[in-house]
């Protein structure tokens, strides 16, 4: 200390100097500290394992997940698709998630609404930023000759394709959209005119087909091919009505149907029978009906059960084995809509005004009426067995005023198929039944109508009885349940499906099978189409059988220009004798259906975040708000 | 004026740790020369202060000896000495008093207050006194922080401080969400704290036990907090906890402080309590919707009559739904066929909401000698929610010790915090899920239990899906909370020459804190859920900060420079692990680990993150006396940071202030009336660089649940996917704000009244945020940028008034908050809140931080011509709102609505009074709030009846129809989803003045017969707080606290201010304490 003491400058200079000197001497110590912790870096994914995990990611996207959000993202579009037509209600009660009931009454500028389609909007946009994100790895990689040529072409097909779907799904919300590529930088680019995305599309689709090889890579079922590609493109000429063009793609893919898949071969066809297209089964998942699903999978690791339907996981039967939600209900409207005439031909065609009239819960008890099977393959109805579960309940009916009697079937998976998750938030509605994006009969019609629209009503013909001769096959059974006590009301109720002791466990039967008493089924086959106008009714009823309750109404009714009419027939002013409004009291309060419905309101939000210098760049559709 | 009595400056300089004048009597004692001892005598004598009560704690030294003894709490004090003595009498302030014995064997005396600006404050690495402050620096006056019973001492902050304000929740131990001089930036807006020199960063400091703090000075300005550069943007609060022992025996203090808390108010004062009543509302909001009015529980509309049984309710004729009033109990079956009976009325409120307790013991020895001091305390605090089942407990252990050895000193302050949480409401658990939200707008004729004494809740039609809130509470009173803290530095220095002195601190914070959770099955809900899980976390963290300064200080006739140099090192990591099973097979505590065999290992998921940053800082500053008539001070500080783009890592901060001392100017003639005056101008610049670390570079990630995907079509297998989790931000800089501080100190009236006076102007920018990117970007988080700017202009001040008997302080404050710039081409965006309606905030420039947004009510559609004629709005019918067409486009859309509201206060006030006589003592605070409007989205409920809820009790008779047009509420209507968008209606003035805190006090005098002499001194009291509040705010409490929301970038609680989603309301306190010493 006497140093101290002595030359106390001195000292302190020297104290300071060290103490800095420590201090700075560690000259990494903040660029040490700057790492982020717990995450990947870009130098990791530039790899074939990043580039092919990325993609899988832009696979993943196809159906919510647990960073977007709940329902509005759904791959089987039931709000936007579904809930918006004649085919189903929000349904559940009045005061879970009401945001759809101002989708379902086309208040689309509410807040609620908005936020709904900002969750559509943004998940679809992910699902092209992870394409785009697999396509500039794919790149990259490929040029340090890390991947081969074959993967490299497959990857960027895949995400081209991947691509190309996600803003096919924009583009049926909004028409007008921008479109997003790999190379792109400025997110707020202004819209395009939807004829362009159009453009756009297929050239995306044509791109992807070339790239991409004719059987799945790695034979994962779950991969797009150059057939889906091509398949993909007749699709959205369709929806573009470029119908001659569409008549040119669709026509050699189904002469080319059948398998086993191969450049010449697509390998699709109508799955044997109807029960066979939306199933838990592994044996019947990926069948030939499949072009392209959501591959949902439960019990695969993941706590939560985040990646079986998550999107559909509220449509299931409020009671009885399930205990929630009780979604997506069927209507009235299309229940009735199942009634066939002497010929087993759609009521709504032969009686037009009258095939709507019932106003009531249409139960097994009304054998008098004739339906078509495809009814209890969609809907649940009191009395009647739904798959292997027991016979549908009224307690199932979360809230009958508000949803009325039905409940969803199609997305319910069959017990003993196994495929319920076992962990998850009520995880007996979590399954890993596929969600149907793009199916084989869902073709078939549009190539249908595709000829209806070139003339040749024959052909046309000949494709829709194929489909309804495939619905012919099977309708629901006995499926006597294992539970004891669904059992039990099944057996008492039905006591032919206990014969001589033994349950009749079969789901599926054929239409005229003895075991059946809840129901009278029958399914004709059209003799002629009169006339176009005929033929595009009849395509279009038919499509609205094969396709019910998959999302894919309400395109239907937009692409072909009547959803105004159609729409505001089924709740205000009555179609085949009926209106909505007077079944359900809410429906009072739907707005009228009119020409700015044709496209949804692109998110306000999505408007204003899109703004550069005070001026948005993105261009609202018309007759909404900014 | 009695400056002569200031020590002598070097000593200031050269003492810097000794924080009391007292020390500095002790220093006079050291220097002296050793005094041969002559005969010796006994003197004694009693302490008083000037207003004539005892003064307790005064250490009265005999110059030149080491002999001192300290009075006790009759401030009386007995010594030996020689009668030729010199006796040195020092307090904390009080100025200090030399008196010769001069033979006499009682010495009585009196000791003044030291006067305002002659308080010696420790503000930046070192002490100064008041009159050489520059800056705007308040001291929090402890008095009125010791009168509240929070656990944290930043909660007792409130009202106390002119330009801070608090906002806390009721609930015990309670995340406080201080602000000094409003905001300054989108995001991270919590002060700087240092305590015992070393910086913390925490919005609750539970951990630190109150009793243990000597002073807390808040830095309020550039030019006051810019020496902390690097975090000091939001201002800086300096805690010292030195409570170290004077020279002399130990000395012991007790404090027992127990007391009962109730809600300040309940839902019950304003929501239906009676089934019947509530059938009321539903029937009228059926009714008028045209729509038949529901029978399935209350049966008939005309005469309905409270049900046996509301589940099952299919009773009705032939198994639809129907009332059931009587029914086959033998049916009942837990969990798959419960049986609930119909209530007339349940009181939602009663069941979950009561009378906390409160217990709060502190023991402190303390004592030393010349070479050391010592002080060490113990404390336990219990508080038990008035919610049930919530309870928040601590102990805290502190040791600061100090050793001299001639010119080196050295030693430590050391604090051991353990604390627990229970209870399912958690400190920021607010909104729907937790018991308040809707949760708590139970309908009345739900049951609490069912038949068999199970949880009940609302499961038929009609009843909402809320779970019942007495359950959750009860299922989640274990979930408990752990955190274990050891805070604290080591020091040493050396002062070569009394002049010179270099101080090394090596500060510490090391912490770990737990949770466990249980989420429990509700299959009486309408939305059953019948799994159970468990959830556990975990994270540590250890902060460290070296600081190394030097001070050295120079005199020359009338100028006096001290200068201070220093480098500073920071660094922290932390690291979480948590961890989730489901379907335990025993729910029993014992069983809740996360371990294959007790659960389902399928559900099993386990996570761990982690962060690390580090700062690194020189500084240095410089203060300049001239005859105590000018002051200057310059201060200059580099920082860099980790979190920030490698080019731009290192800021530099600069400040100046200005004082000028009007009344120490010669030609200024003395006046009884201005006693002293001083004029201070400051400048500076602060940083914030508080943002999570890492985002300098894009990260990628994914997840079982969102990336990775069955690509194979296996059912049950998934292969790993990627995805960019976060864009980053290679350029992130400094954000910087400027501020500008004009002030002056006054004494007047013979030191009777001082006032402090503040006028402040301040601009951040550079702000660092991530702006929402379009969705066409992708969801990874958008980098943070530095963008925009935001200012804040205000004054606050003081007026104090100390006499005899009495005194009072006013103090007040007023900042405006304004966003001046967003970014290019941006001027607005949402807040990070979203209610079930929309989102109530966005962030607009020309308007403050957190404003609200939505339609403005324009009254109601009167009638159907009034619907014609008025511009066209979707849902529009009779008794609905009718918005204002803001843009004048003649229709009603989105594009109407606008900035409805503000949660800034215009004006907060604090009134703190103290009257004595004789021994008894009588305080009080009063705190007010104006012109600040609270979002109420519980309206959304308890009006719009969302989800079935309750309703308040005036809906019915307040709502419109044709014959009452004036009406408050809208037509009842179930189908009107319109009146219930984001408006002017949810917004109400949320002002109030509320009595914070009265304090009765009588303290034992010397005289007292019949009680023993150790007794003489103690002090008992009875206090109230939150006695009273004026507010014409309807919903529960209009003191709010802050929202817990996080965005990528940080904290944006500041971004959900002022909304209430049903908060846990404040505690009406009542508690008896005693202060003993011997």
């Amino acid at each position: 200390m006497r140093i101290a003491s002595k030359h106390p400058l001195l000292f302190g200079t020297a104290l300071a100097l060290v103490s800095a000197a420590a201090l700075y001497g560690c000259k990494d110590f903040l660029a040490e500290n700057a790492t982020p912790q717990g995450t990947l870096d870009q130098g990791t994914l530039s790899t074939k394992t990043g580039a092919e995990g990325t993609l899988i990611a832009a696979y993943r996207q196809l159906d919510c997940n647990r960073t977007n959000g709940a329902w509005g993202c759904a791959a089987s579009n039931w709000v936007w698709g579904s809930a918006t037509s004649d085919d189903a209600y929000k349904g559940s009660e009045a005061t879970d998630q009401p945001a759809i009931d101002e989708v379902e009454l086309y208040h689309w500028d509410s807040p609620g609404a908005q936020d709904y389609l900002d969750q559509k909007w943004a998940a679809m946009y992910e699902g092209v930023s992870r394409a785009n994100a697999a396509l500039r790895l794919a790149k990259a990689v490929a040029s340090s000759g890390q991947l081969s040529a074959s993967d490299a072409n497959g990857i960027t097909g895949e995400a081209i394709f991947l691509r190309a779907h996600y803003h096919f799904e924009a583009w049926r919300m909004w028409g007008n959209i921008p479109y997003y590529r790999e190379d792109d930088t400025d997110f707020r680019k202004p819209n395009l005119q939807s004829a362009q995305v159009v453009t756009e599309l297929l050239r995306d689709l044509d791109s992807a087909a070339k790239l991409l090889p004719a059987t799945p890579r790695n034979g994962q079922k779950g991969r797009v091919t150059s057939w889906t590609a091509k398949a993909y493109k007749g699709r959205v000429q369709v929806y573009a009505n470029q119908w001659a063009a569409a008549l040119a793609t669709l026509t050699p893919i189904v002469a080319a149907e059948g398998g086993p898949q191969s450049t010449t071969k697509t390998g699709w066809d109508l799955s044997q029978s109807y029960d066979q297209v939306w199933t838990g089964f592994k044996a019947q998942e990926n069948g030939p009906e499949t072009i392209f699903a959501y591959q949902a999978s439960a019990n695969d690791g993941e706590p939560e059960g985040y990646n079986a339907n998550f999107g559909e996981r509220l449509n299931f039967p409020h009671g009885g084995p399930w205990g929630c939600c009780g979604f997506h209900q069927p209507s009235q409207n299309l229940v009735n809509f199942f009634q066939v005439d002497a010929q087993g031909l759609p009521l709504a065609l032969s009686a037009p005004s009258s095939w709507n009239v019932r106003d009531t819960n249409f139960t097994a008890a009304d054998l008098t009426v004739t339906v078509d099977p495809r009814l209890d393959w969609t809907v649940g109805r009191d009395g009647v067995p739904f798959k292997d579960w027991g016979v549908h309940q009224p307690g199932w009916i979360r809230a009958r005023e508000w949803g009325g009697p039905y409940s969803p079937k199609k997305n319910v998976h069959e017990k003993a198929s196994g495929a319920e998750s076992t962990v998850g938030w009520v995880p007996s509605q979590l399954n890993s039944v596929n969600i149907h994006l793009f199916r084989y009969a869902d073709l078939l019609l549009m190539l249908a109508e595709a000829e209806v629209e070139a003339g040749s009503v024959n052909n046309a013909m000949a494709l829709v009885n194929r489909v309804r001769e495939r619905a012919s096959r099977k309708a629901q059974g006995c499926g006597v349940p294992t539970d004891t006590a669904a059992r039990r009301v099944l057996v008492t109720r039905y006591p032919q499906c206990a014969p001589g002791g033994t349950a009749d466990t079969r789901i599926a039967v054929p239409i005229n099978d003895p075991s059946i008493t809840w129901a009278r089924y029958a399914v004709g086959q059209y003799t002629s189409f009169p006339s176009q106008t005929y033929a595009r009714e009849a395509v279009l009823a038919e499509r609205r059988l094969e396709l019910g309750m998959e999302g894919q109404r309400f395109f239907d009714l937009r692409r072909r220009g009547i959803a105004a009419t159609v729409l505001n027939a089924y709740f205000n002013t009555g179609v085949g004798g009926g209106a909505e409004k007077n079944r359900r009291a809410q429906f009072k309060g739907a707005e009228p259906f009119i020409a700015k419905h044709n496209l949804y309101p692109i998110p306000t939000n999505q408007i204003q975040l899109s703004k550069i210098g005070g001026q948005n760049r993105l261009t609202q559709n018309p007759g909404w708000p900014q | 004026m009695h400056r002569s009595a200031t020590p002598p400056r070097p000593l200031r300089a050269g003492r810097v740790r000794s924080l009391v004048a007292a020390a500095l009597g002790l220093l006079i004692g050291l220097a002296a020369p050793a005094v041969a001892r002559a005969q010796q005598m006994s003197v004694s004598g009693t302490v008083t202060g000037a207003e004539g009560a005892p003064l307790q704690g005064v250490t009265v030294t005999v110059v030149g000896t080491d002999i001192r003894a300290v009075t006790g709490g009759n401030g009386r004090y007995q010594v030996t000495a020689p009668p030729d003595a010199t006796l040195n009498f020092s307090l904390v302030g009080r100025r200090p008093v030399q008196t010769s014995v001069s033979g006499r064997g009682t010495v009585d005396v009196t000791m003044e207050r030291v006067a305002y600006l002659e308080e010696v404050l420790v503000t930046s690495y070192t002490e100064q006194r008041r009159s050489d402050i520059t800056g705007a620096v308040a001291s929090v006056p402890m008095e009125a922080v010791n009168r509240q019973t929070n656990a944290s001492v930043l909660q007792r902050l409130a009202a106390a401080t002119p330009g801070v304000t608090v906002d806390a929740s009721g609930s015990p131990g309670s995340r406080s969400t201080v602000r000094i001089r409003g905001i300054s930036s989108f995001q991270n807006n919590d002060p700087l704290y240092i305590v015992d020199g070393t910086p913390v960063q925490d919005s609750y400091v539970n951990w630190l036990n109150p009793n243990d703090i000597t002073s807390i000075q808040v830095l309020k300005d550039a030019s006051a907090a810019s020496i902390y550069g690097s975090r000091a943007s939001n201002g800086v609060v300096v805690i010292e906890t030195t409570k170290k022992g004077l020279v002399g025996p130990p000395r012991t203090t007790l404090r027992v402080r127990t007391g009962m808390a109730q809600p300040v108010r309940g839902y019950d004062d304003f929501l239906i309590q009676n089934s019947l009543d509530y059938f009321q509302v539903v029937k009228a909001s059926y009714e008028n919707a045209g729509q038949p009015v529901p029978t399935n529980i209350f049966g008939s509309a005309t005469s309905p009559r409270v049900p046996g049984y509301i589940w099952p309710n299919n009773c009705g004729p032939g198994g639809a739904p129907g009332p059931c009033n009587t029914l086959d109990l033998s049916g009942y079956s837990y969990p798959s066929n419960l049986i609930m009976p119909g209530s007339t009325g349940t009181n939602w409120w009663k069941a979950v909401f009561g009378t906390g307790k409160l217990t709060d013991v502190n023991l402190d020895v303390s004592g030393g000698s010349p070479d050391n001091a010592y002080g060490v305390s113990f404390a336990f605090f219990d508080q038990t929610g008035t919610a049930r089942y919530n309870e928040f407990k601590r102990g805290t252990v502190r040791v600061n010790t100090e050793f001299r050895r001639g010119k080196i000193s050295f030693g430590e302050n050391m604090a051991l915090g353990a604390e627990r949480a229970f209870g399912g409401i958690g400190n920021d658990a607010f909104g729907e899920g937790a018991i308040l939200g809707k949760n708590i707008l139970m309908q009345p004729v739900v049951p609490i239990r069912d038949v068999a004494g199970n949880f009940a809740s609302g499961k038929a039609v009609g009843l909402g899906n809320n779970t019942n809130p007495l359950k959750h509470a009860f299922e989640t009173r274990n979930n408990v909370s752990h955190n274990n803290r050891v805070f604290g530095n080591v020091f040493g220095a050396v002062a070569p020459l009394p002049a010179l002195r270099f101080q090394s601190r090596f500060g510490f914070n090391v912490g770990q804190s737990t949770f466990a959770g249980y989420s429990y099955p509700t299959p009486e809900n309408r939305e059953p859920t019948n799994t159970n899980s468990i959830n556990e976390n975990q994270r540590e963290f250890l902060d460290w900060t070296w600081s190394n300064t030097g001070t050295y200080a120079l005199t020359y006739a009338q100028n006096t420079l001290n200068l201070l140099a220093g480098t500073e090192a920071n660094a922290g990591r932390d690291r979480f692990i948590s961890g989730s099973i489901g379907q335990l097979l025993n729910t029993a505590i014992p069983s809740r680990y996360i371990q294959d065999p007790l659960g389902d290992p399928a559900t099993k998921n386990v996570s761990s993150s982690g962060g690390r940053s580090a700062l690194l800082s020189f500084f240095t500053k410089a203060d300049y006396n001239f005859a105590d008539r000018y002051v200057a001070s310059v201060t200059v500080r580099r920082d860099g940071s980790s979190r920030l783009g490698p080019a731009n890592r290192w800021g530099t901060f600069p400040a100046f202030g200005l004082g000028w001392h009007i009344t120490n100017e010669p030609m200024i003639p003395r006046s009884r009336w201005v006693n002293d005056a001083m004029l201070r101008v400051g400048w500076g610049v602060t940083g914030n660089q508080f943002i999570p670390s890492g985002r300098i570079v894009a990260q990628y990630g994914g997840g079982r649940g969102e990336t990775f995907y069955d690509i194979g079509g296996n059912n049950n297998s998934i292969i790993a996917g990627f995805r960019a989790t976060a864009l980053g931000n290679p350029n992130l800089k400094w954000e910087e704000n400027r501020s500008t501080n004009v002030g002056t100190d006054l004494t007047l009236w013979d030191s009777r009244l001082n006032v402090v006076f503040d006028w402040y102007t301040r601009k951040t920018s550079n702000l660092l945020f991530d702006p929402r990117l379009p969705a066409t970007a992708g969801r990874a988080a958008a980098p943070i940028v530095n963008i925009g700017s935001m200012r804040n202009t205000g004054f606050d001040f003081s007026v104090g008034h100390r006499a005899a008997n009495w005194n009072v302080t006013f103090n007040g404050s007023h900042y405006k908050n304004e966003i001046l710039t967003i970014a290019e081409g941006r001027t607005e965006f949402s807040g990070p809140y979203g209610v079930r309606f929309g989102n109530p905030v966005r962030n607009r420039v020309g308007h403050p931080v957190g404003a609200f947004y939505g339609y403005v009510v324009n009254g109601f559609f009167r009638d159907s011509a009034d619907v014609a004629n008025s511009p066209k709005q979707a849902g529009a019918k009779p008794g609905r709102f009718k918005w204002k067409d803001i843009n004048r486009d003649g229709k009603i859309d989105a594009n109407d609505r606008t900035i409805i509201g503000s949660p800034h206060p215009d004006f907060t006030a604090g009134l703190d009074m103290g009257f004595r006589w004789r021994s008894f003592d009588l305080n009080s605070t009063i705190f007010g709030s104006f012109g600040n409007d609270v979002f109420d989205t519980q309206k959304q409920f308890y009006i719009f009846r969302n989800f079935d809820t309750n309703v308040r009790k005036d809906l019915l008779a307040n709502s419109w129809t044709p014959t009452r047009q004036n009406a408050k509420y809208p037509r009842l209507d179930y189908t009107d989803t319109y009146s219930k968008d984001l408006s002017s209606f949810y917004v109400e003035d949320g002002s109030y003045v509320r009595l914070r805190n009265l304090q009765i006090g009588y303290t034992i005098p010397a005289n007292t017969p019949w009680i023993s002499r150790a007794l003489v001194g103690t002090r008992v009291y009875l206090q109230g707080e939150n006695l009273f509040t004026i507010t014409g705010y309807d919903g529960l409490d209009p003191a709010l606290p802050a929202l817990n929301v996080t965005g990528a970038a940080g904290d944006v609680r500041d971004q959900a201010r002022g909304i209430d989603v049903g908060t846990y309301p404040s505690n009406r306190v009542f508690s008896i304490g005693i202060t003993t010493s011997f």
